[in-house]
């Protein structure tokens, strides 16, 4: 599984990446977590907002940190 | 002035935000903008950014939602260049860029409690107004931009989210906020203490009716988190700038002879950025456009650093600060040459601090 948490360095992207990481520990499952902060490729994977949040090539989260459920539910 | 003085002076001016008449409505104002955060649909505000829109429903969009859409503004700049790449071209894009910081509901409740009323509304049109003639003027000097990104504009526009929740729920839950905060912060003379207590206590009842029956735990729980969020983010920035704003005025209390910390700096720009004429609103209007100025803190400078407060500012070039300042900053000027180009940025920046200019200029003509 490969989850790529986008975002230009905002605390709430931060917020973000830390939040995924947990959650990914938490399940226990195999999973890449990648940051990308580059402005263009955001716009390019047709990201509007930030923080956003997608898992293999599906945009899942959009404009808000997620809650540490919200994640998890996602991912199972 | 000795040095305690002029730690003094920053204290008073630090105080002077700490006080009840303006927590009352900082308070609410932060909740509210919190709840604007996690309870109003984006994804249906975002539709309106496609190419295939039309020109007038994109330009009055984009005017006006940055009230709702840019409270953190880490969120402005992808969507900036999502539009101005993908969506409804270079005019909307630039538009939602100027009025995303310039309208931001925190700031325009400050403005009105701290300066005034009639600041504050003026804030809210002239930004509004100016993002519209910024944005029409950048599509026609730089037709050419559309006309070749026609091609690549397939905005992958996220699908909304499905709520069910009536919108009447939701509309009732702004607005009794906005209630609490403007009968918590109207002035006593209006309503006296024991009965605005007592309205304010009902509301606050009201908002939890609703809360219990229409909002989920984690509804509730990220509007908490995200009212949490802006106050830590925000708040302490403000204190720190407004006390720096209070030493900063002793210290020049300390060089201009015949002043107090109040109105020092006032008195010595004065004769640049004091009077209802095109200069000093020019000169207001370039401050703001080089200075870096935290959220919120652009009322503190121009009320109490420049003097707004004390008289001795005109509001024409007070209002050409305000407009032109919380837009543009050095950090933003550079993501903005990135994405758009040196040429293209730098028209965007002159068009900002010219068309502020001249609306403080006619503000100070009729109001200031």
């Amino acid at each position: 599984m490969k989850i790529e948490v986008l975002g230009p360095g905002c605390a709430k992207c931060k917020a973000t990446e830390k939040i995924v990481k947990k959650a990914v520990e938490e399940l226990g499952i195999q999973a890449e977590v990648v940051k990308i902060e580059d402005l263009q490729e955001i716009i390019d994977r047709g990201v509007m907002m930030t923080p956003a949040v997608i898992v293999d090539g599906e945009v899942k989260i959009v404009g808000h940190a997620p809650t540490i459920d919200e994640i998890k539910k996602i991912l199972k | 002035m000795t040095p305690i003085d002029i730690l003094i002076s920053g204290l008073e001016s630090l105080q002077e935000y700490l006080s009840a008449h303006v927590l009352t409505c900082l308070i609410p104002a932060f909740f509210i903008a919190g709840a604007i955060a996690v309870f109003v649909s984006k994804q249906s505000i975002l539709k309106y950014f496609g190419a295939k829109t039309k020109r007038y429903i994109s330009y009055s969009i984009a005017s006006v939602s940055g009230a709702v859409l840019a409270v953190c503004s880490c969120t402005v700049l992808p969507l900036f260049a999502s539009i101005y790449k993908r969506g409804a071209g270079i005019g909307p894009a630039t538009t939602f860029l100027f009025s995303g910081p310039a309208i931001n509901i925190l700031a325009i409740i400050l403005t009105a409690r701290v300066l005034g009323f009639d600041i504050g509304i003026a804030r809210i049109i002239g930004a509004v107004g100016m993002s519209i003639i910024i944005g029409l003027l950048m599509s026609s000097i730089f037709r050419k931009h559309d006309k070749e990104n026609q091609k690549n504009n397939m905005l992958a526009l996220p699908e909304d989210q499905k709520s069910n929740r009536p919108i009447k729920v939701s509309l009732l839950f702004l607005i009794l906020l906005i209630l609490i905060l403007v009968i918590g912060a109207a002035s006593t003379d209006y309503i006296p203490w024991i009965p605005k207590l007592g309205i304010v206590y009902i509301l606050t009842i009201f908002v939890s009716i609703i809360l219990i029956f229409y909002y989920s735990r984690d509804e509730i729980k990220q509007w908490g988190g995200e009212t949490w969020f802006l106050t830590k983010k925000i708040f302490p920035v403000l204190l720190i700038g407004v006390f720096i704003v209070g030493i900063i005025g002793g210290i020049a209390a300390f060089y201009t002879p015949g002043s107090d910390p109040s109105n020092a700096v006032g008195i010595a720009v004065a004769p640049y950025i004091g009077g209802n004429n095109i200069l000093s609103c020019f000169f207001a209007s370039i401050i703001g456009a080089i200075l870096y100025m935290p959220t919120l803190l652009e009322v503190a400078i121009v009320g109490d650093l420049f003097g707004y407060s004390a008289g001795i500012m005109s509001g024409g070039p007070a209002l050409a600060l305000l407009l032109s300042g919380p837009s543009l900053s050095l950090p933003n000027m550079i993501v903005i040459t990135r994405v758009m180009g040196v040429k293209k940025a730098l028209v965007y920046i002159l068009l900002v601090v010219v068309v502020a200019t001249f609306i403080g200029f006619i503000y100070g003509l009729i109001g200031g």
